[in-house]
């Protein structure tokens, strides 16, 4: 039998029922509700009622802030009470630990379950309540319910089922492509290749062979379009991949492992290399944002732990694109979520995985445009550091052991790459339910954990994170060149009944395989062993180059390695040539009449979400955790001056460091792709210098987040990559990293279409010897000269945030000199690396104005600024070319002696008081324009 | 000789590295020690001077914080524990560590299996991540006795940090002199102002010892502030890395003994 126990606070409310009646305040005009309370609920199955009262009391409820009650509801004078659980078979995190602390008391506890109730005071009725807690989105049906009748078990049991022959020789193409929908995602050139090769080898298919092919063939897992001949214009094109590989390889200094690795790896100090990664997980994120974001969390950790045979994660970045959060609900399409509901659960997410990983959330960005609404773009970067003798990827010989560890595997994420890789419809959120998940980042911890202490014993030969494609795409790729042969029954499953094709393919979080050597093994179980780590013995690596899979004596798929790996057909994709500028809009705004206009707009500029501070969402992700960083994400008096990039000294003690940057702006590619690209690439460069990175030893990681490849987009994302490729031949860089996810368009049965605006994130990462030879934005002296250093692009306004307040979007978007911008980031590093540059803030979305309010803010001072009198005044202030920055220094002759080879302007100087003045136009108080960027974040995240 | 620092590892620690650090720099022998290895007896805490709990998430915080670490640590090493207590050795419990050490029992007053405190949710409702002032105060803690009066600037990182009792407890604790450092705003003062106190702490308790002294626990991280490039203003001039003076102070104080 199920007893239950409920706890809740003694105290008369509580946090988070407080919240919630806030947010009920905002969402509607009248509520009938007085006050919400929560309660814990815990079920425990097979435990003895002496047992139960034991584990309550030392483990479920503290007397001292806290009352119980069992069997039965708690807050007995509440109206209501609604339960939300997790769906049966969804992981909830906690029950491991209850079983944990359940064995380490002697009790015997078969199974358990938590959730939580919302208890309503005030008159309603329970159907109300249920719209409310609806509305309110307090649940996620794809993962949770709302408990309406008592579980009777806790237990998922299950029959296994058999596995299918399926028949595709005979079938016509129309009937090919039924069983690639909603499933496969393959195309019919592609389903007919796979028809004549069992043809050819004269049998039919088990549904694990047609799995296997599916994931390995997918846009995400096999990169087809990035690998395409591209024909532009009728003229052929190398595949893109080929024109990044090459470019890239022509700058390899710091280059130790790049393109063939979970993660690209570049040379540090000391016998060290650090490597990175950026990974999208737009599609789940955009059906269950919590467990999506998570999800891509954990996964990015795993790439750069995954790399050569073990690599530290040291930091982890957040970069997310949304619709503005207070979007009319009506322009909502069918099957998407309310983007305000997007933002505080991926907030959410990244703050309960990374924190409880223990890596620093130390650099992020956040990109509102209404063209998001539909598939969010949802973008982790991940950053560590590795022996660089353990730094190449492993290659796996034959008779090391196939083990994977971690955690165990479910049902839950079976088809999550294949579902990456399709568009996004209104069916999507029903049909592919499956695909989402939640996180268990303790498991993924411990796991890291006996990774590192393996990997410094030389346990480990290779290794491969089990993500999209689950073990079929882990063990597929580990043995492609060898052959591997696998035992499926050998695995750990979460409940019973698994399939073997969904052993096969599940996507379940948290687990890593590895190829061992057979003399290693034992050795290596006792690691596992003491970190508490799980592990399954899967099979062995052979020389039969065929990918050979059992199910106890059952042979479930027997493929040849060359057919899966380079049976796929090379594209031939068409794209259209882009013209110079895509948008033809050239109307200009009026120019603020008076003062009080001016600060209106300023305001106004302030306050957009591409602007406005993001401190209160950092407050909640932990930035200081390994003790590394050395530039914080907000400096100055008051904490609260946002900074460019983050520095840290991933060793403790050591003088050398490293820094990491990114950038992007999405609506400028929509009107021109190419130089909407060169800025993405240029602002995270400056970001970079600004904060005193050397570029020259920097590395760039690129991710391409694409509408569907049709013949428009792809024209568009041909332009980016040659801008990409364009950007490493100026800066003399490699990219040496980067994934594409080319699925971001959105399709209505009523032919509605949504392409999101094209997001190209570039990614810096890097080393320098010094930490201390860097700088934060903030202000530091009063009477400094402010100095704006680059060649600004002032008339060309497209994509700014100025023009969007104006609703304008702009023909011409701001374009860097390329030829100038090198020698602008070398006087830069150099200013800060001898200490006359006091403090440095790139100029990008908001313009110059933005940048000097920003810097203010950090030294609690003013300034008083000078514009151009060749150059209208608001297109001074507010135009956004990347590659130039705003810099304080010691006077006017320190100025010219530092920037005389380079464009740069003196603007004015940093002054006592705290007002921003601009000579003949305004004069505004910088605790006024604070309240306006601080608004809108505080107000979402109740600060 | 350098005293011997057991750094406890277990599931979701994850502040092991920095504390090492710390112990290491000024002047311990740090080592790390999973508690699989002090269950199996691989390792035994009698070799050890001082017991250091590493701030993290130890099991996801499940339940509540350091919830299931603390009733492992009862269950298995209790005598291991009350013989480490009992040869006056120290111990220290660093945000997650003081959860712990508040959820076994032996903070404040060392009743090892019953707890008589709690760390319960920020008033915020939420993760705090940020930096505040603290205060050392006058204790039972003797080897801090140098540093009374010092503010520190340091980081908090906890979602569950604020100290709660009920109101005799808590006057006991005061009595007994057993708060070792509290939350205080811009002039020096004990606080219950957030964001100055972080959590909404009782009496802006922020670290509290046992009655011989010799057991620590505090919510924030002296071992994230020990050089001065971990200060969000290094850059400024006129703020300093003090959380070292912890850790020197307790090496010192376990050479010494």
């Amino acid at each position: 039998m199920i007893y239950e126990v409920r706890v809740t606070s003694k105290a008369e409310r509580d946090s988070r029922g407080e919240d919630l009646l806030t947010e009920i305040k905002r969402a509607l005009k009248t509520y009938p509700i007085k006050k919400i309370r929560t309660v814990k609920v815990y079920r425990l199955e097979g435990i003895s009622k002496p047992d139960l009262k034991k584990f309550t009391q030392k483990v479920l409820y503290e007397e001292i802030d806290q009352n119980v009650s069992y069997n039965g509801s708690i807050l007995k004078d509440a109206n209501q009470t609604i339960e939300v659980a997790y769906k049966p078979g969804v992981m909830n995190p906690e029950v491991g630990s209850l079983l944990k602390a359940a064995k380490d008391l002697g009790i015997k506890l078969t199974a358990a379950d938590s959730s939580w109730e919302y208890v309503f005071f005030g008159e309603l009725t329970r159907g109300e309540a249920k719209n409310l807690i609806a509305k309110l989105r307090l649940y996620n049906p794809l993962i949770e319910h709302i408990v309406d009748q008592r579980p009777k078990t806790l237990l998922i049991t299950g029959k296994v089922g058999k596995t299918q022959t399926l028949t595709i020789r005979n079938i016509s193409d129309e009937e090919l492509m039924n069983l690639s929908k909603d499933k496969l995602f393959l195309n019919l050139e592609e389903m007919k290749v796979i028809q004549n090769y069992f043809k050819k080898i004269e049998r039919e298919p088990t549904d694990c062979e047609i799995e296997t092919l599916a994931q390995t063939w997918s846009e995400h897992s096999g990169h087809k379009t990035f690998r395409a001949k591209i024909i532009v214009g009728g003229k052929e094109k190398e595949p893109f991949i080929t024109r990044l590989k090459k470019e890239a390889f022509k700058h390899k200094k710091n280059i130790v492992s790049a393109f063939v690795d979970n993660a690209g790896v570049m040379d540090f100090y000391d016998g060290w290399a650090i490597n990175g990664k950026g990974e999208t997980h737009n599609s789940p994120s955009a059906i269950e944002p919590y467990g999506g974001a998570m999800t891509g969390s954990g996964g990015v950790f795993r790439d750069i732990v995954a790399t050569g045979q073990g690599a530290k994660t040291v930091i982890s970045t957040d970069i997310f694109c949304l619709a503005n959060w207070d979007l009319n609900p009506k322009k909502l399409p069918k099957g998407s979520l309310p983007p305000r509901y997007i933002l505080s659960r991926v907030v959410s997410a990244v703050r309960d995985y990374g924190n409880r990983m223990g890596i620093p959330t130390n650099n992020g960005s956040f990109h509102f445009h209404d063209d998001f609404r539909a598939k969010p773009t949802i973008l982790v970067g991940a950053y560590g550091i590795l022996p660089k003798k353990y730094a190449k990827k492993g290659k796996v010989q034959k008779s090391d052991v196939v083990v994977s560890i971690g955690g165990r595997v479910g049902r839950d994420g079976i088809h999550g790459a294949t579902f990456s890789s399709g568009e996004m419809t209104q069916r999507t959120i029903t049909v592919n339910a499956q695909a989402v998940q939640i996180g268990n980042a303790i498991e993924e911890k411990r796991t890291f954990d006996a990774i590192i202490e393996a990997r410094d014993q030389d346990c480990i030969r290779a290794m491969q994170d089990s993500g999209g494609g689950g073990l079929s795409s882990a063990i597929g790729e580990m043995g492609a060149e060898t052959g591997v042969s696998v035992q499926l029954k050998n695995e750990r499953l979460k409940y019973q009944g698994l399939n073997p094709w969904e052993i096969w393919l599940s996507e379940s979080q948290e687990r890593i395989v590895l190829a061992i050597p057979k003399n290693k093994i034992n050795k290596f179980k006792k690691i596992c062993g003491k970190y508490n780590v799980e592990i399954s013995t899967l099979g062995t690596f052979d020389d039969t180059k065929k990918l050979k899979v059992f199910y106890g004596s059952e042979k479930v798929c027997d493929l040849e390695m060359q057919f899966l790996h380079e049976g796929l057909p090379q594209r031939v994709m068409n794209a259209e040539e882009v013209a110079k500028s895509k948008s033809k809009e050239n109307k200009s705004p009026k120019i603020p009449k008076n003062q009080t206009e001016w600060i209106k707009t300023l305001q106004d500029v302030l306050s957009d979400g591409n602007i406005c501070s993001k401190e209160p969402i950092l407050r909640m992700y932990d930035h200081t955790v390994q003790g590394t960083s050395v530039l914080q994400p907000f400096t100055g008096e008051s904490y609260d001056g946002p900074n460019d990039a983050a520095v840290i000294r991933p060793i403790l003690g050591k003088p050398y460091g490293m820094v990491v940057a990114h950038g992007l702006n999405p609506i400028l590619n929509r009107i021109d792709p190419y130089w909407g690209s060169i800025w993405a690439a240029t602002e995270a460069i400056s970001n970079y210098v600004a904060v005193g990175g050397i570029y020259q030893d920097a590395s760039l990681v690129n991710n391409y987040i694409w509408p569907f490849p049709d013949e428009e987009s792809l024209g568009s994302l041909d332009r980016s990559v040659t801008a990409v490729v364009d950007f490493m031949k100026t800066l003399k860089i490699p990219v040496i990293s980067g994934k594409d996810s080319l699925s971001s368009t959105y399709r209505s049965d009523d032919g509605f279409v949504l392409k999101i605006p094209p997001v190209l994130c570039i990614s810096v990462f890097g080393k320098i010897p010094d930490v201390k030879k860097t700088t934060s934005s903030d202000f530091k002296k009063t009477g400094s000269t402010i100095v704006q250093v680059g060649k600004m692009d002032m008339s060309s306004m497209g994509g700014t945030v100025y023009f969007s307040k104006n609703e304008l979007l702009g023909e011409s978007v701001p374009k860097i000199d390329l030829k100038i911008l090198p020698k602008v980031l070398d006087v830069i590093n150099q200013g800060i690396s001898n200490g006359k540059i006091l403090s440095c803030h790139d100029v990008s979305e908001g313009g110059i104005i933005t940048a000097i309010f920003e810097m203010c803010l950090g030294g609690t001072m003013g300034a008083k600024i000078i514009t151009d009198k060749k150059v209208r005044p608001d297109y001074f202030l507010f135009n956004e070319t990347a590659g130039c920055f705003i810099v304080e220094v010691k006077g006017k002759e320190q100025a010219h002696k530092l920037f005389k080879n380079v464009p740069y302007k003196i603007l004015g100087e940093t002054i006592k008081k705290q007002t921003l003045s601009i000579e003949n136009f305004f004069s505004v108080d910088v605790g006024k324009l604070k309240t306006a960027w601080q608004k809108p974040m505080k107000e979402i995240f109740h600060t | 000789m350098k005293p011997k620092v057991c750094i406890l590892r277990a599931d979701g620690i994850n502040c092991d590295e920095e504390t090492f650090y710390a112990f290491e720099k000024f002047g311990g022998e740090p080592e790390y020690v999973h508690i699989n290895q002090l269950r199996s007896k691989i390792k035994h805490l009698k070799n050890y001077q001082i017991l250091a709990i590493p701030g993290g998430f130890a099991y996801g915080d499940d339940v509540v914080s350091g919830k299931i670490l603390a009733t492992e640590l009862v269950s298995f090493l209790k005598d291991q524990i009350q013989e480490f207590v009992s040869r006056k050795k120290l111990i220290l419990g660093i945000c997650n560590g003081f959860q712990v050490l508040v959820r076994t029992g032996l903070l404040p007053f060392n009743h090892l299996g019953e707890m008589d405190a709690t760390l319960a949710q920020n008033e915020s409702g939420h993760f705090e991540c940020r930096f505040v002032k603290i205060k050392i105060q006058q204790s039972c803690a003797i080897f801090l006795k140098p540093y009374v009066e010092q503010v520190i600037d340091i980081s908090v990182n906890h979602g569950e940090g604020k100290f709660f009792s009920d109101n005799k407890t808590i006057s006991k604790i005061e009595k007994e002199n057993l708060v070792f450092c509290r939350y205080v705003d811009q002039n020096g003062r004990p606080t219950q102002k957030y964001p100055p106190n972080p959590n909404g702490a009782l009496n802006a308790i922020a670290g509290i010892t046992d009655p011989t002294g010799r057991i620590l626990g505090l919510m924030p991280h002296p071992e994230k502030i020990i050089e001065l490039t971990q200060h969000p203003n290094w850059r400024r001039g006129n703020v300093s890395a003090k959380g070292g003076l912890i850790f020197e102070s307790m090496v010192k104080f376990a050479q010494q003994s």
